[in-house]
């Protein structure tokens, strides 16, 4: 039982990372491979903000969020003017420069050991302790997480998001500033990714940088390329597929080492079939072109 | 009343000069048709116009405002609008949202306020979405509005975009070949709207090939060759004098 | 001097990428894809040099040719089953990209399942080392240089004097003019991804034989190519060479002067640097969106 509650945390979490990374790759059209970066910072500042400065998790996951969005317009507003392979080269380029930063600032990370004995969240008093708690705790966080990107895709702000997607030109040439939209829509990612950071957190009770790497961003673009683009069901369903289904390579007989790699290309694997044979996806709206 | 104008405006790509030493002016309630062969630099002057390009020497001005290095969304937002001749609409949104898109102050583009205020978005998408219904029929695209853009005709999609153009309630309109594609039923319709367009006092400027079009909606015509203007004047003048016929209008439909 | 010694391993260190960065310029010139898989192709070499040399006891000329004979023949199995179909797609190139990310992390995957994530030396023991003044120099290090030279003029003569050079730079700048000249672009493709791999396996044996082999050294080298062909100028296959240069005397004095720990952020530090404010490219490239003239 709490195998499975386990891994229903996981997928809630992921769900965030999911549904956050396809409001910029389902629905802005922007190719990100930062997002584990925004995950990282996120999971660090709220650590910092609740054991350094005393805050509760609310609080905590909230400056969390404003901090990474803050922080991610250090890359985007250099280089969301970049046309599309650009913008990927240095999107790969700050998700490597935080992984170094976060592993080798040592004085307020503390590198490579990471930060360990990381305290429950407590709502209201009430510490969520039990796995079971802490499945409902992370799935409603979720929940509220994709109803809030629900309103934004489905309002104006969404509709002007998808024209940039479908042409950027045109879009411009309806007086809007798709830069503004696009930094906007980079920075909202980025504090739901600080979301799930915060969430994972306060679960394992302990990060250290090697969770927040250019392998973990490839994998949540996984899912949306597995699962599927612009729409809610995608994502969401493209997490439980990628989640769910490699814990069956755990009853496999193999060595752990292998069997992370074993995964990986799996999921390496599954990035060139999909965008050859489905494009769109298994679930998807938009299909990859 | 001249609402834009270009006062010695000159662009060259890599040395080759597309738009040489240009001045004209564009009236206010006036339609104002470009002819002239391909390449000499109708679309670049739009390009120009619009803020996609920058000139290497002259000025731009609307209404009194240099808007010459504006960026190309704030050229639009302050009422230049345009028609692409490589239509450039929505393809995977459907008819209706690539006209709603167009509308100015919607409050919930704002992210925050989108989120915040759930309701009264709503209600504001309702309206707009009755106004958007109203362009589509005025565009005689009826009933397609929940088509996505990429399954209408080429020509239905040109008139998608004016639909477009029109939700955005732009001053100017440089409509880059309005007709083209356009099935000749639907062609007197357009040209009626374009007419109302400019009889309602917005300033129309037209780059046509269909030398029929050009007599039935220009007031005023430049034809240029080359890169400058090489003539001036109305309709009549214009398509008949000698040397245009000579250079140019044997080739085209007339 | 210390600093000399400094500036020099960072020189060489340097030519090794651009050997690296030469290869891979020359593919994303030609078919302008960023091509991740490269780094596995590097990776790749690397290895198969490691099985025959070390493993298996080779000679370590045969060793090298068998290692250039896989790189080649990946890079272009790459090319014909993944990318090819997707172009004719009419896709985008970000969709290469996205699946040239997805081999790399099958290849270097498989790569690590096999052999192990740890880090393999290819020539144990000490390097033999000559003095040059204050200046010591390992044998390896030579050799690079001379393998870097040789190497370096080879592609500049046959880009600059000879027809397939001609073809070659047409495909960057007018691919239309190819057909027109009856060249199939196919081939074209073929052989650049070919050379690229090629050089790929050079610069991976010879840094390989100098620190060592792992899992992740491609994505080491992938960077510091798309860096030294950013700084370079994107469409000049000489500045890949200078960028790489760059690159490498300035993460050498970096290591020297800090620790060695930033020199892979720093490199991504003068990525986005140059990204964003290098003006228009050497040959015309509109790298913003609002510079498109519809």
């Amino acid at each position: 039982m709490n195998y499975l509650f386990h891994i229903l945390i996981i997928i809630c979490i992921y769900s965030i990372l999911a549904l956050s990374l396809n409001l910029l790759v389902g629905y802005t059209g922007l190719l990100s491979l930062c997002q584990a970066a925004f995950y990282g910072i996120g999971a660090y500042a709220s650590v910092l903000l609740m054991t350094a400065a005393g805050l509760s998790f609310p609080l905590a996951v909230l400056l969390a969020m404003v901090t990474t969005a803050i922080i991610s317009l250090a890359i985007s507003v250099p280089s969301l003017r970049l046309k599309g392979d650009y913008f990927v080269l240095a999107s790969l380029g700050f998700q490597m420069i935080s992984f170094a930063v976060l592993r080798n600032w040592v004085t307020v990370t503390n590198g490579p050991y990471g930060i360990s004995g990381i305290p429950r969240p407590s709502l209201l008093g009430f510490e969520i302790d039990g796995l079971g708690s802490y499945f409902i705790f992370s799935g409603v966080i979720a929940l509220v997480c994709a109803l809030l990107i629900y309103l934004l895709t489905a309002s104006p702000f969404g509709r002007v998001l998808k024209a940039i997607r479908e042409d950027e030109i045109a879009t411009m040439a309806l007086g809007k500033s798709t830069f503004r939209f696009k930094i906007t829509a980079f920075a909202i990612a980025a504090a739901f990714a600080a979301v799930a950071g915060s969430l994972f957190a306060g679960y394992m009770r302990f990060i250290d940088p090697t969770s927040f790497t250019l392998t973990e961003s490839t994998f949540v673009l996984t899912i949306i390329i597995v699962g599927g683009a612009g729409n809610v069901a995608g994502p969401l369903l493209g997490t439980v597929l990628l989640i769910a289904f490699p814990e069956a390579l755990r009853f496999l007989p193999m060595p752990d080492a292998v069997a992370g790699n074993v995964r990986q290309i799996i999921y390496g694997a599954l990035i060139v079939l999909m965008l050859r044979y489905r494009p769109r996806g298994l679930w998807g709206e938009y299909e990859f072109e | 009343m001249t609402i834009l104008e270009l006062d010695n405006v000159t662009k060259s790509f890599d040395g080759v000069c597309a738009v040489n030493d240009v001045s004209l002016g564009f009236e206010s309630g006036k339609i104002t048709c470009l002819i002239g062969p391909n390449g000499a630099g109708k679309t670049t002057l739009f390009n120009l116009i619009t803020g996609f390009l920058r000139p290497q020497n002259g000025t731009i001005r609307y209404r009194g405002q240099d808007i010459t290095n504006l960026s190309p969304w704030r050229i639009a937002a302050i009422g230049i609008g345009r028609l692409f001749q490589d239509v450039h609409i929505f393809r995977r949104l459907s008819a209706i949202d690539n006209v709603l898109t167009a509308f100015k102050d919607q409050a919930a583009e704002n992210a925050l306020l989108a989120v915040l205020t759930p309701w009264r978005t709503i209600k504001a998408e309702r309206a707009v979405h009755e106004q958007g219904q109203a362009l589509l029929a005025a565009v005689g695209l009826t009933g397609m509005g929940h088509t996505l853009a990429e399954d209408l005709s080429y020509g239905q999609q040109k008139l998608l975009s004016l639909a477009r153009l029109l939700a955005l309630n732009a001053d100017v309109l440089l409509l880059d070949e309005p007709t083209a594609g356009v099935s000749p039923a639907r062609v007197k319709e357009l040209l009626d709207l374009i007419r109302q367009l400019a009889t309602s006092g917005k300033t129309i400027v037209v780059i046509e090939h269909n030398m029929n079009v050009v007599f039935e909606l220009a007031d005023w015509v430049f034809f240029l060759d080359q890169g400058q203007v090489a003539l001036f004047g109305n309709a009549t003048d214009v398509l008949g004098d000698p040397d245009v016929r000579a250079t140019y209008l044997g080739k085209q439909e007339w | 001097m210390v600093i000399a010694q400094i500036l020099v391993n960072g020189i060489i260190s340097g030519l090794a990428y651009a050997l690296f960065a030469l290869g891979f310029g020359l593919a994303y010139n030609t078919t302008r894809i960023f091509n991740f898989a490269h780094g596995a192709v590097y990776t790749l070499a690397a290895y198969s040099f490691y099985t025959s040399y070390v493993t298996c006891g080779w000679h370590i000329l045969p060793a090298a040719v068998l290692s250039l004979g896989i790189a080649a023949a990946a890079g272009i199995a790459m090319d014909e089953i993944v990318y090819r179909p997707l172009i004719e797609r009419n896709a985008s190139l970000l969709i290469p990209l996205l699946s040239s990310l997805g081999l790399y992390t099958v290849i270097v995957n498989v790569i690590a399942a096999i052999y192990g994530n740890e880090n393999k030396t290819l020539s144990p023991g000490l390097q033999p080392a000559y003095t040059f003044g204050p200046i010591i120099l390992t044998r390896i290090q030579i050799t690079i240089a001379v393998v870097f030279v040789f190497l370096f003029s080879t592609l500049l003569l046959l880009l600059k004097r000879t027809n397939l050079g001609k073809v070659i730079r047409a495909m960057r700048d007018d691919p239309e003019l190819l057909s027109a000249m009856g060249v199939s672009q196919h081939r074209v493709r073929l052989i650049a991804f070919g050379i690229g791999s090629g050089f790929s396996a050079f610069a991976a044996i010879l840094l390989g034989l100098d620190v060592g082999i792992d899992p992740n050294i491609g994505m080491a080298a992938l960077l510091s190519g798309a860096v030294a062909v950013i700084i370079g100028g994107v469409g000049v296959f000489e500045g890949a060479a200078l960028g790489a240069l760059t690159l490498g005397i300035l993460q050498s004095l970096i290591t020297w002067r800090f620790s060695s720990r930033w020199t892979e952020a720093i490199a991504f530090v003068v990525l986005i640097v140059f990204l964003v404010f290098r003006p228009e490219g050497i040959a015309g490239q509109r790298r913003r969106v609002d510079e498109i003239a519809p």
